[in-house]
């Protein structure tokens, strides 16, 4: 009964979405507008990522199941498992630190971009003749305030070198002292845009924004280039760059061999459509390489329509077939007419 | 949305040009009208390479590539319930790896369910199916270390598959078993063809799991889109003939499929 129960379920709420997306699909924008759907469907499309981050949760679950039972139990091929579960706790904890020193690297801009936007909401409200909010003056006096304080605490950062911390990068010390002195500049630059704000001049407000901006912009890069140099980023990339990828390429160069390997017993002749396949390919091997024209000026002219004619119309009779039986699958899942198939107790 | 609408009516009539046949041949098929489907070596196939890793006492894989919860994959798991019970009658070992999460939860269900049918629910081990990565190549690694390790028999390649198809069917090649692979992308299908005993092109994926059933749903659905291929197939005939007409006849202006499908008849 509960069986049942769960299935209707399912069947509904997959009726349901396949409703909203055949009419998201063929309605014209202009009646999505008007019964307001267009302004919910991100919404609707990040609960489908919500799903799928779910989803990888099982996959993690499998994998330590899978792997972690082989290794208590030691059964066969026991150090495998181990390694990749070595692999994946490293590669996870390494992620999460460089997640974290990317969101460190923002945080220590975030005060100057908080005052940006500051500036900009008081704009934006004075010109709304917004009465809910802070009179104008003391609003502008306070963003004033705020950014002296801010920058009054940067100075003496940089001032106690605590700001940059290259301490085993001698290389980058002149770089980081140049950066340094440029963003001094910049601050008193932004002390004195800071002092020219004037209540209700706007332009001048706008001035200190985009001083805010280039703050936070060089404070930015002075964080990056310290933490692209830290022991957290060099261990992600040599886990990720110089591991992952590398070994990544390392398979995808497999192909070469294994190519040439498959292409020998293609080109076996056995029977007629072996030979006929073989003919189609040295002639389109031929057309493709610089000597051809010591055999035949013609070859990339058969090469091209062996491509463009045959092949293409092989692909495309290939690509609607599948496409189709696509299209019909769906619209059997759509309508749950698939469901039932799959085991001989439920069709019972 | 991006701002692209689709509502036009030829849109919409073309649909149901293709979907109003299957329905109707699934009600036929229902009713108890005999269905025809042409053989498919490949697929006449599948229980060969069951019984051999049987014989073998070697475990079976079934891979379904990089295919995510989609109409392919739905494709792939009525061909995966029929695998899995013939294992599980053999008593032999079945292997799924697996790429994407979000298909691993329903292929494991298909697979429980299929044992449950074979009345050995007890030999069911959810462990068969196995997670690997969601990395092309470090799924295609992952999946060459089960294939030696585990000395398969028999592979089965059903799905989606891209540059990783030759590293995966080689694999099989290796350690001497006997594979049949059925890809929608016509791209991999030369590699299957010459690493693989028996290779499903295309659309013969979609039909695997009516023809191995018998289920009057899934064969109705495939007479269905046979006829709606039929009705492709008119429109390429009729836009060829348009075309030649327009060229030779510039004067009479004459508009081609394409423009009555996309024509907007409300604004």
């Amino acid at each position: 009964m509960e069986r049942s129960f769960r299935s209707d379920l399912i069947r509904l709420v997959t009726f349901l979405g396949g409703v909203y997306f055949f009419l998201e699909f063929i309605l014209p924008v202009s009646v999505l507008e008007s019964v307001g759907v267009e302004a919910l469907h991100e919404d609707i499309s990040y609960g489908f990522i919500v799903f799928s981050s779910m989803a990888m949760g099982l996959g993690l679950i499998n994998l330590f199941l899978v792997h972690g039972s082989r290794i208590i139990f030691q059964r066969k091929d026991w150090m495998y498992s181990f390694v990749l579960l070595i692999g994946l706790v490293c590669m996870m904890s390494s992620t999460v630190m460089d997640w974290r020193g990317g969101q460190g690297v923002a945080d220590k801009a975030r005060p100057f971009e908080i005052l940006r936007e500051f500036s900009d909401v008081i704009e934006r409200d004075s010109t709304a003749s917004r009465e809910d909010v802070p009179p104008l003056e003391i609003r502008t006096e306070a963003l004033r305030d705020a950014t002296f304080a801010r920058i009054a605490e940067l100075r003496a950062n940089i001032d106690q070198k605590t700001l940059l911390t290259f301490s085993d990068q001698e290389e980058l010390y002149p770089l980081g002292e140049t950066y340094i002195e440029n963003l001094r500049e910049i601050l008193s630059g932004t002390e004195q845009a800071a002092r020219d704000v004037k209540v209700g001049d706007f332009s001048s407000s706008q001035a200190l924004a985009a001083s805010l901006a280039q703050v936070s912009g060089f404070i930015r890069r002075i964080e990056q280039l310290n933490y692209d140099h830290s022991l957290t980023k060099k261990t992600y990339d040599f886990l990720y760059q110089g591991l992952f990828v590398s070994l990544g390429s390392a398979m995808f160069s497999l192909l070469g061999v294994y190519i040439a390997a498959a292409a020998y017993r293609a080109f076996r002749i056995r029977s007629f459509e072996s030979s006929l396949m073989m003919v189609a390919a040295v002639l389109v091997m031929l057309g493709q390489i610089p000597f051809y024209v010591y055999i035949s000026e013609d070859l990339p002219a058969v090469r091209q329509w062996l491509m463009e004619v045959p092949n293409s119309a092989a692909f495309r009779a290939i690509r609607i077939g599948a496409a189709i039986a696509g299209l019909v699958m769906a619209f059997r899942m759509w309508l749950s007419i698939e469901s039932d198939s799959f085991s001989k107790e439920r069709r019972g | 949305m991006g701002g692209v609408e689709h509502a036009s009516l030829g849109m919409i009539l073309l649909l149901l040009a293709l979907l109003v046949p299957v329905l109707y041949f699934i009600r036929r098929a229902q009713s108890g009208t005999e269905i025809y489907v042409r053989r498919i070596a490949g697929i006449d196939a599948v229980d060969e390479a069951v019984g051999r890793s049987a014989e073998l006492g070697r475990p079976v894989a079934f891979n379904t590539g990089l295919t995510s919860v989609s109409p392919t994959l739905y494709a792939c798991l009525g061909v995966l319930s029929y695998v899995s019970e013939k294992v599980a009658r053999y008593r032999s070992r079945l292997i799924v790896p697996q790429y994407n999460p979000e298909a691993m939860a329903i292929v494991e269900d298909v697979v429980r369910d299929a044992y449950r049918s074979a009345g050995r629910l007890s030999a069911f081990d959810p462990q068969c199916i196995v997670f690997l990565s969601e990395s092309q190549f470090a799924f295609a690694s992952g999946y060459m270390g089960i294939v030696h390790r585990e000395r398969i028999a028999t592979a089965f390649l059903f799905g989606y598959f891209a540059a990783e198809s030759l590293i995966l069917a080689e694999a099989g090649q290796q350690v001497g078993a006997m594979q049949v692979a059925a890809s929608v992308s016509p791209e991999q299908v030369p590699f299957f063809i010459c690493t693989c005993d028996y290779t499903l092109i295309g659309e013969e994926l979609y039909a695997a799991s009516a023809y191995l059933s018998r289920e009057p749903i899934q064969l109705g659905s495939l007479c269905g889109q046979d006829v709606a291929k039929l009705v492709f197939f008119g429109l390429i005939v009729i836009g060829v003939l348009l075309a030649t007409l327009q060229q030779l006849y510039p004067m009479l202006d004459l508009k081609n499929v394409d423009f009555w499908i996309s024509y907007k008849f409300w604004s």
